[in-house]
């Protein structure tokens, strides 16, 4: 169980703050946003 | 092994900036996403490994369909071809890669109970090149990805926010440092609690 929460600590958080960089979207030709 | 998977998702965003740093993480995880209903069902099981108690590194992983060489190429193209739709076709791709890495890493690691075939058909030799007998290694390997991983994407989240405002430019410090972080504390409830 401690393992589980672990893991989903570690995407949730950081899939979150990931979509707060600049990273270029699929659609913009690899431009940043 | 999870979190030298992680290792490997965060690795990829490098490559593939238009991924969600959390699409290449489901990616990586994608083959025990599928074995954990299956588990739940009874149709994969895990045995500890004769002679010990079980604990990281001392299971037989009888996931014969989600972790088969055959049925891992299958999931995976399945994942790629359905996240496509979303982050076009090179992303697919690539996340094809990232879900089929799973196995890679796997293999490494697993006693020999990885299958060619699903359901193990023909009953052919499993595959296990077997690191687990040495946990301390395993769990240095593992550490070893999770660094890797997050120094190749601290490089990319700096070359993204460089010329940024300050506070744009710390959150790929930041972020990079919670992985490691988050990492290790995903590797040490692997290998002592479970």
């Amino acid at each position: 169980m401690a393992f589980v929460l672990a893991l989903l600590l570690f995407v949730v958080v950081l899939g979150v703050l990931d979509r707060a960089l600049p990273w270029p979207s699929a659609g913009n030709g690899g431009r940043g946003r | 092994m999870i979190t030298g998977h992680l290792g490997v998702a965060a690795a990829a965003k490098s490559p593939a900036r238009e991924i969600p740093l959390w699409v290449l993480m489901l990616a990586t995880l994608w083959l025990d996403v599928v074995f954990l209903p299956l588990l739940l069902l009874g149709i994969e099981e895990i045995d500890d490994l004769p002679g010990t108690d079980g604990g990281y590194g001392n299971v037989i992983i009888h996931a014969d369909y989600t972790h088969s060489f055959i049925g891992a190429i299958l999931l995976s193209i399945a994942f790629g071809v359905v996240a496509a739709r979303w982050w076009g076709g090179r992303a697919g791709f690539i996340l094809i890669g990232v879900a089929f890495s799973h196995w890679v890493l796997d293999l490494i690691v697993h006693h020999a109970d990885l299958p060619f075939m699903p359901g193990n058909a023909g009953d052919l030799p499993r595959f296990g090149l077997g690191l687990w007998d040495v946990p301390w290694l395993a769990a240095i390997v593992e550490l070893l990805l999770l660094i890797a991983g997050a120094w190749v994407y601290w490089r990319a989240a700096r070359e993204v926010t460089a010329g940024r405002e300050a506070t744009v430019r710390m959150r790929a410090h930041l972020l990079a440092g919670l992985m490691v972080v988050f990492g290790v504390v995903v590797l040490l409830t692997d290998v002592y609690i479970g």
